[in-house]
């Protein structure tokens, strides 16, 4: 090993902090190695933790990490942080914002023994489960009893319900079942303090799970999209919509892959989608057709999803990283395309007539449906979407290099015109970095029909090699442009992150001036020690004093390049 | 040079923890490499397929972690003696590939063959292996077999048996027999069955005896890639000289190592018969009509994938049609299987050195084919017989562990 580069040295909990935790979890459950903190440091997608990570910066190093079995033994924790003043930040599978951001030791709560579907009440269509829970599993067993949540996240059905609560939950059959924050019924927290909070009418004992505004006020709005800063969830339950498919997925034709074979991509490509479900795949002669075209279908009130992946399918649906290049070089995939999810819920003639609307606006709009006759080669390609359209396996393909910076508006269907152009104006400012989203440059923008189209989520990332510090922070730049662009063209928040994360939280006041000075007073009462996921949400004063000029002096220059002032 | 772009293939024995530089680097924690392919989970329970993540519930056990790790360790973030706990996270895989074969499908990376590149450079450093392992290194470089018996007891197991002597005489096909089989007398009866049905088929067979050696595969597992490379050269030589067109094997580790790494190693020549697993040779026999089979066995299985001929190799279906094959066996599915297949716990040499976590993971396997309601769950590899077996003994509602070969010879038309 060479052991001339410089070392990385984590900070360790004082004695008496790491005695009473191990009280608590017992010494199996509790681990400060230097390998095993560092498995809890690097995330998937945070480019500053990548870069953080090139400078060998110590303080992404938690001292410690611990797994409780149950809410109770969480609360214990934070009690423990309390008492000590130990920052903690709650931990699942790690792909976003969860890094530690202080000089402190940092104690990580990783909730994975809290794995448990506690129960699916069929009569009441509502399942409760414990924060490690995944949309995978939760489907898997209630689709047997005819029942489903809704959907799975673009991001795959690997991640946990618990956490998607802290972020929004977007999933591609939204149009019908809307984000996961309209789809839950209660959540059990410990908040900062330690105190145990339970939302909704459960929070009434014996009452049950049926309504998630509780007696009021409505404390599970307060904690929606709060990134970990108002607590740790343990339990959520979630409604549940009944599921016209299969028990379970049927075997792909193609057979199972072994390693030797493995990126034949006859292995991600189901025959159809699962019974009483359809796909289709339209293509349009350019962005203003298909942008009305989705405008007409969302407001029809068919499909269940509805959404344009653009480019997106070059990655989900390739099986290596070269085919995906290759594809998005040659264009393989329509440059103005679109999918419809319809599911057959209520009777054996609702798809025909869907069908019949759906061919109706796509014809009105010049629209051509992808088929055995018009481009077939696509459209094989595209098959591994007839199951992931209701179960996201793929999702992550598009990270295999490093997603780092994504710009997420949200917003009417025409902002998907805004998003290009503005796209477009950062292509042109700073370049390109390994592998760039066009965007919707010269092609269809991500754009995810919500909640029967009342708005719209946008989408636009890089990838950047993450083996190279200038290349990240060249895609960092273009997500503060972004920023600083949506607020100048008084576009809507950011959904999930950004705007509503540290540093934007604090460098973009006007996403939300009264919101945001509202959470940094409620978090002076629920976390009157600030050691709940310090920095994420909506930083203190102290923690706005410490945090780094560079970045700061990073996010006013490209304030000042959209004609905003500088924020100090 | 970006992340990319192609670089200059090397074998993979030749390969260093840098060459992964990248790929660590861009590790996206999408943690598919602890759960299985999602169009295939069928319930909460089995949903998890890394055997040591789904026992201790932190990363660096799995194949995520390991590549973190990797990454530290390429960038010397910290060193052996700041972590002397790796070890230990490096030597708990059972090498089962379950998520390799998920990264490749998803991200196109390579957590397995991370973790087996970190055991080489730790037992290249001397910081590896566990010490239970250095007991088989020895063992195979001094008896060419990891179990400490002398060469000598070899072919005990072939007593009375009719197969030629592959030394002395031409033989079309060569029963690689493979050490375990060999030398631990609870499994001869899988290498007398082979042979027996093989013999029965009419297949022109030899062995090699007393000088058959190890095939390597422990050896290479663990990281020890030298006493692999020299291992194998003497059997590709050995093979070679002896003029064999098939060699047939019964054990996953030997018929991998023939059929993969040996093509792994930088200068070997390549190894000319062609090598088979019992059950596609069996399967081939029976396809042709070759093996007589009369009678019935009225019977409801379950069939484990070994994970060094399943995933690694794609040897899915000839033990099923094998199954089918038999009349009155009712083969049926466990949730898990296939690519997707849960490790029996006994691979890669954890058992060797946590047998209490191998056991672990033998009865989880168990549990899950007992949900099917097979009175038995077949197989062929005798590190999953062994483990699953062993772990059947200690349940008290155990379920039966068999070998293919242990139905087969019952309806084998056999005077």
């Amino acid at each position: 090993m060479n052991t001339t580069k410089q070392k990385v040295i984590q900070k360790k909990l004082p004695r008496e902090v790491y005695n009473a935790l191990k009280n608590v979890v017992g010494e199996q459950w509790i681990y400060e190695q230097r390998s095993v903190v560092e498995t809890y440091s690097k995330l998937s997608i945070e480019g500053f933790s990548f870069i953080k990570k090139h400078n060998k910066d110590p303080h992404v190093l938690p001292a410690c990490v611990v797994l409780p079995a149950s809410t109770e033994e969480t609360q214990a924790i934070v009690r423990i942080c309390n008492r000590y003043q130990i920052p903690f930040i709650p931990f699942t599978n790690g792909q976003v914002f969860c890094n530690p951001t202080t000089p402190d030791p940092t104690l990580i709560i990783h909730l994975s023994r809290m794995n448990k579907i506690v129960r699916i009440d069929v009569d009441n269509m509502n399942a409760t489960v414990q924060a490690y829970v995944d949309y995978g599993q939760l489907q898997a067993e209630t689709m047997k009893r005819g029942l489903w949540n809704g959907g799975s996240p673009l991001a795959t059905s690997l991640c946990k319900l618990g956490s998607q609560f802290a972020f929004a939950g977007l999933w591609q059959t939204d149009l019908k079942y809307g984000l996961l924050n309209r789809n839950v019924v209660s959540v059990k927290m410990v908040l900062p303090d330690g105190e145990i909070l339970t939302t909704g009418s459960r929070c009434i004992p014996k009452a049950g799970d049926f309504w998630e505004y509780g007696p009021g006020p409505d404390l599970l709005g307060l904690q929606r999209s709060g990134i970990g800063t108002n607590g740790i969830v343990t339990e959520i339950t979630l409604k549940l919509h009944p599921w016209v498919g299969d028990e379970a997925f049927p075997e792909v034709p193609g057979g199972r892959p072994s390693l030797r074979d493995v990126h034949e991509p006859k292995y991600d490509s189901p025959a159809a989608p699962l019974k009483n479900h359809k796909l289709y795949w339209i293509e349009y002669q350019d962005l203003e057709s298909q942008i009305k075209a989705m405008i007409e279908i969302a407001h029809s009130g068919i499909a269940i999803g509805l959404n344009a992946t653009g480019v997106y399918s070059a990655y989900y649906c390739s099986q290596t990283q070269d085919m995906t290049v290759e594809r998005c070089k040659n264009k393989f995939f329509p440059p103005y395309n679109c999918y419809v999810i319809l599911a057959n819920i209520t009777s054996d003639k609702q798809i025909e007539y869907e069908e019949k609307v759906l061919q109706q606006i796509v014809k009105e709009h010049g629209g051509t449906f992808l088929s055995e006759s018009y481009k077939p080669e696509v459209l094989e390609a595209l098959k591994p979407w007839n199951y992931d359209c209701i179960r996201h396996s793929t999702g992550y393909r598009m990270n295999r290099k490093m997603y780092a910076n994504a710009w997420l508006p949200q917003g009417p269907f025409e902002n998907a015109f805004k998003t290009s152009r503005e796209w477009k104006k950062a292509l042109e400012l700073f370049g390109e970095v390994d592998i760039t989203d066009r965007g919707g440059a010269d092609d269809t923008p991500f754009v995810y029909a919500l909640q029967r189209g009342h708005f719209c989520l946008f989408e636009t990332d890089n990838y950047p090699d993450p083996t190279l510090p200038e290349e990240i922070m060249k895609a960092a730049t273009y997500g503060m442009y972004g920023a600083a662009a949506f607020i100048r063209n008084d576009m809507g928040p950011m959904l999930m992150a950004f705007l509503n994360a540290e540093p934007f939280t604090t460098m973009f006041p006007e996403a939300g001036p009264n919101a945001h000075l509202f959470m940094r007073k409620i978090r002076k009462v629920f976390d009157p020690n600030s050691v709940a996921s310090p920095g994420r949400q909506v930083f203190t004063e102290e923690e706005w004093q410490q945090f780094p000029k560079e970045i700061k002096t990073a996010v006013n220059k490209m304030r000042q390049m959209q004609g905003l002032t500088a924020v100090e | 040079m970006t992340y990319y772009e192609k670089k200059p293939e090397k074998k993979f024995f030749e390969k260093e923890l840098e060459d992964y530089r990248d790929s660590v680097w861009g590790c996206a924690r999408c943690n598919w490499c602890q759960n299985q392919w999602g169009w295939n989970v069928k319930s909460a329970e089995f949903s998890e397929i890394c055997p040591a993540f789904h026992e201790y519930r932190i990363f660096p056990y799995s194949g995520m972690g390991k590549m973190h790790i990797a990454r530290a360790i390429i960038e010397g973030d910290f060193d052996y003696d700041d972590a002397p706990e790796v070890v230990k996270f490096l030597y708990t895989c059972t090498t089962c590939g379950a998520c390799e074969m998920n990264c490749q499908r998803l991200q196109d990376k390579e957590p397995l063959q991370v973790n087996e590149v970190l055991r080489a450079r730790f037992v290249r450093d001397g910081v590896g292996p566990m010490p239970e392992h250095k007991n088989l290194i020895k063992s195979v470089k001094n008896y060419d077999n990891p179990w400490m018996q002398p060469r000598t007891q070899r072919d005990r197991w072939a007593k009375k048996l009719p197969i030629k002597d592959a030394n002395k005489e031409k033989v079309e096909t060569l029963f690689f027999v493979g050490c375990t089989s060999a030398f631990d007398n609870t499994q001869w009866h899988v290498a007398q069955n082979t042979a027996t049905i093989l013999l029965k088929s009419g297949v022109d067979l030899g062995m090699l005896g007393k000088n058959e050696i190890c095939c390597g595969s422990p050896v290479a597992r663990i990281g020890d890639r030298e006493t692999f490379i020299a291992l194998a050269k003497r059997n590709i030589e050995l093979l070679n000289s002896s003029g064999v067109k098939e060699i047939v094997s019964f054990c996953p580790g030997c018929f991998r190592a023939m059929t993969h790494d040996y093509k792994e190693i930088p200068g070997a020549p390549a190894l000319k018969a062609r090598v088979f697993h019992t059950a596609e040779y069996i399967d081939k026999l029976i396809t042709e009509g070759k093996l007589p089979i009369k009678g019935e066995l009225r019977m409801r299985v379950t069939w484990h994938d070994p994970c060094h001929l399943g995933r690694h190799l794609g040897i899915y279906d000839p033990p099923r049609r094998i199954l089918q094959a038999i009349p009155g066996v009712e083969l049926v599915e466990m949730e898990r299987i296939k690519d997707q297949s849960w490790c029996c716990g006994g691979g890669g040499g954890a058992r060797t050195a946590f047998m209490d976590f191998a056991q672990k993971t033998a009865t989880k396997r168990l549990r899950e084919a007992q949900k099917t309601g097979a009175q038995s769950i077949v197989t062929s590899c005798p590190f999953c017989e062994q483990n699953l077996g062993d772990a059947a003994g200690k349940m008290d509602d155990g379920i039966e562990v068999l070998d293919l070969t242990d139905l087969l010879i019952k309806v084998l038309d056999i005077d």
